[in-house]
């Protein structure tokens, strides 16, 4: 009996709210007063919410910072890919026109007379000398490139040092970044480039030339392309391998 | 403890701004206290106007249109009051757990069903299928919880 009586106490209530709920879905859309009671309610939740909403837009601050920060990171790095190739399309352009330069008229020739297999990477004799106008600390070029410097003069004959000795030491500069370094030879018939900090985007095929802060040579004049990174270094410095543009293994006459 | 479940449900709807649909926290734990009301009918019928109360408050904050959610969350509560009152409560304890998943089911499937029904349109039934997705853990977790409660009681 009283299992009976709240089972329908139950139902009364639960009928009652059935019904209140429908009469409300029925009959609210045409109330004016639901909007300001939409407001009214909407405003009492903003205390409550508050943390939810900061979250939020904590949340998709972080969202759009984080895929613009993708979005400008692969913007740098197609513009890095662009501004490489520009600059090796212009050292390639500098690099013919130092070739063209270095065939003008004007350009002096000179004869390997002597190249010694004991100091085969270090000197070469040539043909000119004193008499010729030869002086000492006078660049000397193969197809256009430099190949090394008179080191000592006489008469008839010059000695000129290659830069792929050992003691041979001038200020070059990476023409596309630059960055200025030590071009220096080890004995062996490599050309190294050291002493530019680590990390500023050099790359294979940028061009060297020589530095105007050296002290004989003339600022400008082409020496070959980085080949590749010889070794990062430990103090912040790297060494980079350089591919000379003449070939040192195969030149019998110079030009000055 | 339904006040908060509620407004948990809110917080989480304002943070996700309406891209993630909730599960419905608010009729989880009604569901509960239901499964364990003692039979006495204070308790069902404090259940049907919370659910009533509730569901009110969720269609004016985010409806616009009081009645969908209300007769939704009362109509789950006479279900689970009638599904759950054919069985004897000395058998509630065991091999009821499909039927108490169904429920907690059914608190999660008819609310949200009732204003697509209505108001139609193919964006609302794939927010509700959403939300069926979301609810899962929900239900699973509160279906835990049950089992917790059942096991201390029984200790």
């Amino acid at each position: 009996m009283e299992n009976r009586r709240s089972t329908a106490r139950e139902f009364v209530h639960g009928l009652t709210a059935l019904i209140l709920a429908l009469f409300l879905l029925g009959v609210s859309s045409s109330l004016g007063v639901m909007k300001s009671i939409v407001d009214i309610w909407g405003a009492l939740l903003f205390i409550p919410e508050y943390p939810a909403v900061v979250m939020r837009e904590m949340f998709l601050g972080w969202r759009s910072w984080s895929r613009d920060k993708d979005i400008l990171s692969a913007e740098v790095t197609r513009l890095k890919s662009e501004n490489a190739t520009l600059r090796l399309e212009l050292a390639r352009v500098a690099g013919e026109r130092a070739y063209s330069d270095d065939m003008k008229p004007d350009a002096k020739t000179a004869r390997v007379t002597l190249r010694a297999p004991m100091s085969w990477w270090s000197e070469i004799r040539i043909d000119r000398g004193r008499n010729d106008k030869i002086t000492q600390g006078l660049p000397v070029f193969s197809n256009g490139y430099l190949v090394g410097r008179v080191s000592s003069v006489s008469m008839m004959s010059s000695w000129a040092e290659l830069i792929t000795s050992s003691s041979f030491m001038i200020p070059a500069v990476i023409e596309e970044t630059r960055e200025l370094g030590v071009v220096a030879g080890d004995g062996n018939g490599s050309v190294l480039l050291r002493y530019i900090p680590a990390g500023r985007g050099v790359r294979s095929g940028m061009k060297v030339s020589t530095a105007m802060i050296g002290e004989q040579l003339p600022p400008g004049l082409p020496i070959g392309q980085i080949a590749g990174e010889f070794s990062p270094g430990t103090d912040g410095y790297a060494t980079y391998r350089i591919e000379p543009g003449a070939d040192l293994s195969r030149f019998y006459t110079v030009s000055y | 403890m339904l006040i908060i479940l509620w407004l948990i449900q809110d917080l989480l709807t304002v943070f996700t701004g309406g891209g993630m649909q909730i599960p419905g926290l608010f009729m989880l734990g009604i569901v509960f206290k239901l499964l364990f009301n003692d039979g006495s009918d204070d308790g069902s019928i404090w259940a049907i106007w919370a659910a009533f109360s509730g569901g009110i408050l969720w269609d004016i904050r985010w409806i616009g249109i009081p009645g969908f959610f209300s007769l939704g969350y009362v109509v789950v509560v006479l279900i689970v009051i009638q599904v759950w009152g054919l069985i004897p409560p000395q058998g509630r304890e065991s091999g009821t757990g499909l039927i108490v998943f169904l429920l907690l089911e059914a608190s999660q499937l008819i609310p949200p069903a009732i204003p697509v029904l209505v108001l139609g349109g193919s964006t609302g039934w794939n927010y509700f299928l959403m939300q069926q997705v979301y609810s899962l853990p929900a239900i699973l977790l509160t279906m835990y919880i049950y089992v917790q409660k059942l096991k201390s009681i029984n200790l």
